[in-house]
């Protein structure tokens, strides 16, 4: 075990290669076949390395192989690099790279893993550091779950502090002096008489020596970017002004428009259809079925204008998919499964004896359900393919690049060397980007269509409808109450299983065992009560489901937050002291205190039709804690005040963490109060924003975020502001009103304003 | 068929029933103006018409008429970004930033017409444009701003 | 507050107009068959496609239809504010934009917003039927106080010329239209403005 995570923490060995025109800094890639010659955006010798750091007399590259989603991920991994390497990330040139093994991922199986964050003891650290190794051994460069700081935080200094030592050993070998007599500033290497010169002067000298390697990070008191309460993401203007070009903004000669009708029965096929009507339409130059990914019709046209409206206009008949056709059939099928012994997938939490517990005396006993969830971001998903004889392009806004390559490789029978995709910034994912089936779409319609650029946008309308939402499921709890304290506390949830389908569908391959996102979030809060269990069932597979922010913890967050604040309830207890004295991790109290101070907790009660709830969650090894504030007016519940606080190790960019955290509270409200996708005829009913309308700006609350940094290691946070924020809520409107709501979203049971 | 763009004419042969919006982005390249839905309700593709805030999605180009139009590209002066795009850099508003376009021409044609506006009259004008990310917090903050600094002349 | 440029905004709807209706009121009616006009033009007045915009006091217009559940105010707290189009806000033109062209293409669009060949707006204050019962709109609709000074002629014309209400026969988009027809809903203005325009009891 232990050689295992040696071999994980030596993988980000940092070396160098000589490019055309200057040098790279990047990660070895030991055994890695010999450059092929058809990779002509690499020059000659940059195979070698993967890298992270480009030096020619042109410029300075820093590559951030972590997509950007919206959550900073570019910026941050940009000044990881500058803060050793002493540049101004401004002043560089940022490129997110052509996917490769190298930029692999190790954190993102992280939160899969049978030991709960709280738990940071060696043989926990010894489990966690084998699941780094996974994600290698699969290439697995992902963006998601909340790991491209934990990942990248040391990876990435390191690389700027190699580039650094190795030019400033290139200007010590010009001008005769000892490295250690130099020093680096704002892109240039400055000597004893304070002659500057610059990284880009050194670059070919650089290429010539061997890195220097032995480098230490610097102490962060001396840190210039990170941790600064000023820094500034260095995407901000563009996206201000326009400029800032999306995967959805690209154009190239001759390029054509294309959208799509699938199935809204996902994995069913199409039977036949009549595009008559379609074919003399403006603008449309073809109309193909298409088979990839999710079976329908495609129109390519001049303008995605005319695409959409020749979409509408076709007719098409439909095989039904395997699933339920309706949300009530869905949910039958997720009640009986609930407590089965036969659809049992896990119990990672069972503490005294809660069939003891439960036999005696009486029981409080609530039942819980969470809706199916569109990621519904603001960018439709789009691809634009190229196909020609000698590779495949593609252009496209993703969290898993390598998937994509593989499989358009496997599509077009061409070499995976091949395929090239260019990851492209996104407005916004959720985790939707962790699909693919838009791509597989608009590579059959290229490959159709050799040499002419094809750019694929789902309408609205098809993004809502093929959107692999958030499981729905449905919770049970019963518990006891003694003494005034919470006693007993069992939580049996069923789900559809959600990791196994999505890794099959990008990868082919079955995953084995239980599927740990039923409970995620639920059974792995550092809690102690008496009697405690926490059971996952699994329902069938039914609607295709996948990742969507927070994952498992965007639901159990609810259901376990919930269900403890009834209990508390029934004992009579103060919300917040008896979370308190339940908790037993040290950082996490300090959270749940320190919320406590900031919205000057004094009970649940705020006066007539005013209420507080508190609630916590620790997801992504952050424990969040939130206390929202409601009043209930004459137009419904109204959102007063929020309080955030966290725990994320260290904070990289102040301003970024507290715009994570209460993005994450708001995202999470939109679809507490508000969304659903509901399904007839295997489809969802809600099909674009007036049907699943999120949050708006008058309804979002006053709110203030704080941050502790008291939790070991580094953390990333965009995720972990999810999970509390639906049962802080949810409390809130039980201390106001005395309504206590146990289904998602709460618009079905109380109006708001 | 002609329109006025940022101040440049162009000529486009169109459907006169096309939106506005899918002439900037596929026939002119211009793709500051975003699509997220098509039937106004998200307002990402929010443009000025001679000054007014119009959902470029929702306008055919055939009723265009001669209208000029502006788009988040041509917001700023060549010297000096519109005093709604400082705001919301000084706050550091955007997260994925693909709303970001709309919200900023919405909150400059809203400032226009209501140079001093309430707090609930921002939430009345800036509530219309979605954002996913949950940047509202920070929207509010700037509109203030830019209102409190377009007060100082 | 303070409006910088609200008169600019309000722009004429100088649209060409399309006499689309016959108003040629019937020589004589009986107090029974005006009120029985009054209880089609009640039907029409309190029918969503005419009553969501027509709140009263309240600047909020409503939605309603199979994808809200109940009537709701408007989403996106649109208010369309004492200029009644918006311009303290967002203007109702923004979204409802001007289609002069093409008419028969304007509202194919399920859940767009609707648009017609003039400047989109809610109705006076004065004229306050949502939510209203039938004796109070039909005081309302009589009373040239708050009817914009109109006789049963000008209000006929009034229906011909707003081309907003003409929508509420057409909405397109999968919208219920108002019951009757345009022409009928004049008639019957007609027919109730001969009789005398008769209220029913209270």
């Amino acid at each position: 075990m232990a050689s295992v995570g040696k071999i994980a923490r030596r993988t980000f060995l940092i070396g160098s290669a000589a490019i055309a025109g200057g040098v790279a800094f990047g990660a070895y890639m030991v055994n890695r076949p010999i450059a092929n010659p058809l990779l002509e955006d690499l020059a000659e010798g940059e195979a070698a390395i993967t890298p992270f750091v480009k030096i020619t007399r042109d410029g300075v590259t820093l590559i951030t192989p972590r997509a950007d989603k919206g959550q900073g991920s570019y910026s941050i991994q940009a000044y990881l690099i500058a803060e050793e390497l002493d540049m101004d990330p401004k002043d560089t040139i940022r490129d997110p790279g052509l996917p490769g093994p190298a930029y692999y991922n190790a954190e993102v199986m992280a939160e899969g893993s049978p030991l709960p964050a709280y738990d940071d003891s060696a043989t926990a650290e010894t489990i966690r550091s084998v699941l780094r190794v996974v994600p290698k051994l699969f290439a697995l460069q992902m963006t998601g779950g909340s790991s491209t700081v934990p990942d990248m935080y040391e990876k990435l200094r390191h690389a700027g502090a190699v580039a650094r030592e190795t030019l400033k050993q290139a200007a010590a070998n010009r001008t005769g002096t000892p490295r250690s007599a130099l020093r680096t500033e704002d892109g240039h290497v400055i000597t004893a008489d304070g002659t500057a010169i610059a990284y880009t002067e050194l670059a070919a000298e650089a290429a010539a020596l061997e890195p220097i390697t032995d480098v230490t990070l610097r102490d962060p008191k001396d840190w210039r970017y990170l941790g600064k309460p000023g820094l500034t993401r260095i995407d901000m203007e563009p996206k201000c002004t326009g400029a800032e070009k999306y995967g959805i903004d690209l154009a190239f000669d001759g390029m054509l428009f294309a959208s799509i009708c699938a199935n809204p029965g996902i994995g069913g096929a199409l039977e036949r259809y009549d595009a008559s009507a379609a074919e003399t339409m403006p603008g449309v130059r073809k109309i193909m079925a298409v088979k990839a990914g999710n079976a329908g019709v495609a129109v390519i046209a001049t303008n995605t204008w005319y695409a959409i409206q020749a979409v509408n206009a076709i007719d098409c008949t439909w095989v039904a998919p395997a699933y339920p056709a309706s949300s009530a059939e869905i949910f039958d099928a997720l009640e009986a499964a609930v407590d089965d012994p036969e659809t049992l997938d896990h119990r990672q939490r069972d503490e005294g004896d809660v069939e003891a517990a439960l036999a005696e005396g009486a029981v409080f006993e609530a039942q819980y359900r969470i809706p199916y969830l569109a990621h519904a971001p603001m960018e439709p998903m789009n691809a634009i393919v190229r196909v020609t004889d000698a590779r495949v392009d593609i252009w496209t806004g993703t969290q898993i690049p390598l998937f994509i390559k593989t499989r358009a490789a496997a599509m077009s029978g061409m070499e995976a060397e091949r395929v090239f995709v260019h990851v492209q910034p996104m407005g916004g994912s959720f985790g939707h980007k962790l699909e693919m089936t838009h791509v597989e779409q608009a590579v059959e319609i290229a490959l159709s269509m050799k040499g002419t650029p094809i750019k694929l946008t789902w309408s609205r309308e098809e993004d809502m409808t093929h959107d692999y939402p958030r499981p729905a499921s449905v919770m049970h709890g019963r518990g006891k109450v003694k003494d005034g304290k919470v006693d007993t506390f069992d939580i049996s949830v069923s789900q559809s299983a959600m990791a196994p389908g999505w890794f099959g569908r990008l990868s082919g391959l079955t995953i084995p065992g239980p599927d740990a996102t039923i409970t995620t979030g639920s059974w792995d809060q550092p809690f102690a009560i008496p009697n405690y269990r926490v059971t996952g069932y699994r329902a069938p597979d039914m609607v295709p489901v996948s990742s969507w922010r927070s994952v498992g913890a965007s639901g159990n967050g609810f259901y376990h937050d919930t269900f403890l604040d009834e209990l508390i309830h029934q004992a009579g207890a103060d919300p917040l002291e008896e979370r308190l004295r339940l908790c037993m991790h040290a950082p996490s109290r300090k959270v749940l205190e320190t919320v406590g101070a900031l919205s000057n907790w004094d009970g649940p009660s705020m006066g007539e039709n005013r209420g507080r709830g508190v609630a916590f969650c620790m997801s992504f090894g952050v424990p969040t804690a939130q206390v929202i504030e409601v009043t209930n007016t004459e137009l419904g519940i109204r959102l007063d005040k929020a309080y955030i606080v966290a725990d994320i190790g260290r904070v990289l960019d102040p301003r970024n963490v507290e715009a994570q955290l209460f993005g994450g509270l708001i995202y999470a409200l939109s679809h507490a109060i508000n969304s659903e996708l509901t399904y007839e005829d295997y489809g969802p009913v809600q099909t674009n924003y007036h049907a699943y309308e999120g949050l708006r700006l008058y309804q979002t609350p006053q709110i203030e975020v704080q941050v502790l940094e008291e939790m070991p290691g580094i953390r990333g946070v965009g995720e972990p502001g999810v999970p509390p924020a639906a049962p802080a809520l949810g409390n809130a409107i039980f201390a106001a009103t005395g309504q206590r709501i146990r289904e998602m979203p709460f618009n079905k049971h109380i109006d708001f304003v | 068929m002609r329109l006025t763009v940022n101040g440049t004419e162009h000529e486009v042969d169109v459907e006169p029933d096309m939106p506005l919006l899918w002439v900037l982005r596929d026939e002119l390249n211009i793709t500051g103006p975003k699509y997220g839905c098509g039937i106004a309700q998200c307002g990402a593709c929010t443009v000025h018409v001679d000054g007014l805030a119009v959902r470029a999605c929702q306008l055919a180009v055939g009723d265009l008429a001669d209208g000029a139009v502006t788009t988040i590209e041509g917001l700023a002066q060549p010297d000096s970004l519109h005093v709604v795009q400082q705001a919301w850099i000084d706050h550091q508003v955007a997260q994925c930033g693909y709303c970001q376009s709309g919200q900023i021409m919405q909150a400059a044609a809203f400032l226009d017409l209501n140079p001093e506006p309430t707090d609930e009259e921002i939430d009345a004008a800036m509530s219309a444009i979605l954002c996913r990310c949950g940047t509202y917090p920070r929207i509010r903050a700037a509109v203030h701003a830019a209102a409190a600094k377009l007060q100082e002349g | 507050m303070k409006l910088k440029v609200l008169a600019a905004c309000l722009l004429a709807a100088s649209s060409p107009v399309l006499a689309e209706v016959d108003i040629t009121p019937p020589t004589s009616a009986t107090p029974a068959e005006g009120l029985e006009a009054w209880s089609r033009i009640y039907e029409v007045a309190s029918h969503p496609r005419c009553a969501n915009c027509h709140t009263g006091a309240s600047d909020r217009p409503m939605w309603s239809g199979p994808s809200y559940g109940k009537t709701r105010p408007h989403g996106m707290n649109i208010r369309a504010g004492e200029s009644r189009i918006g311009a303290e806000h967002v203007l109702c033109s923004t979204c409802h934009t001007t289609k002069s062209d093409d008419w028969a293409k304007a509202n194919t669009t399920s859940h767009a917003a609707p648009r017609v060949a003039m400047d989109w707006q809610l109705a006076p204050v004065e004229a306050d039927w949502f939510g209203r019962t039938s004796v109070e709109i039909c005081e309302q609709l009589r009373d040239p106080e708050r009817n914009g000074d109109r006789d049963m002629l000008a209000l006929a014309e009034h229906l011909d010329h707003d081309l907003i209400l003409h929508w509420a026969w057409k909405p397109g988009g999968g919208r219920e239209p108002a019951p009757y027809s345009l022409q009928a809903h004049v008639n019957d203005i007609l027919i109730w403005g001969t009789a005398g325009f008769p209220c029913p009891e209270n």
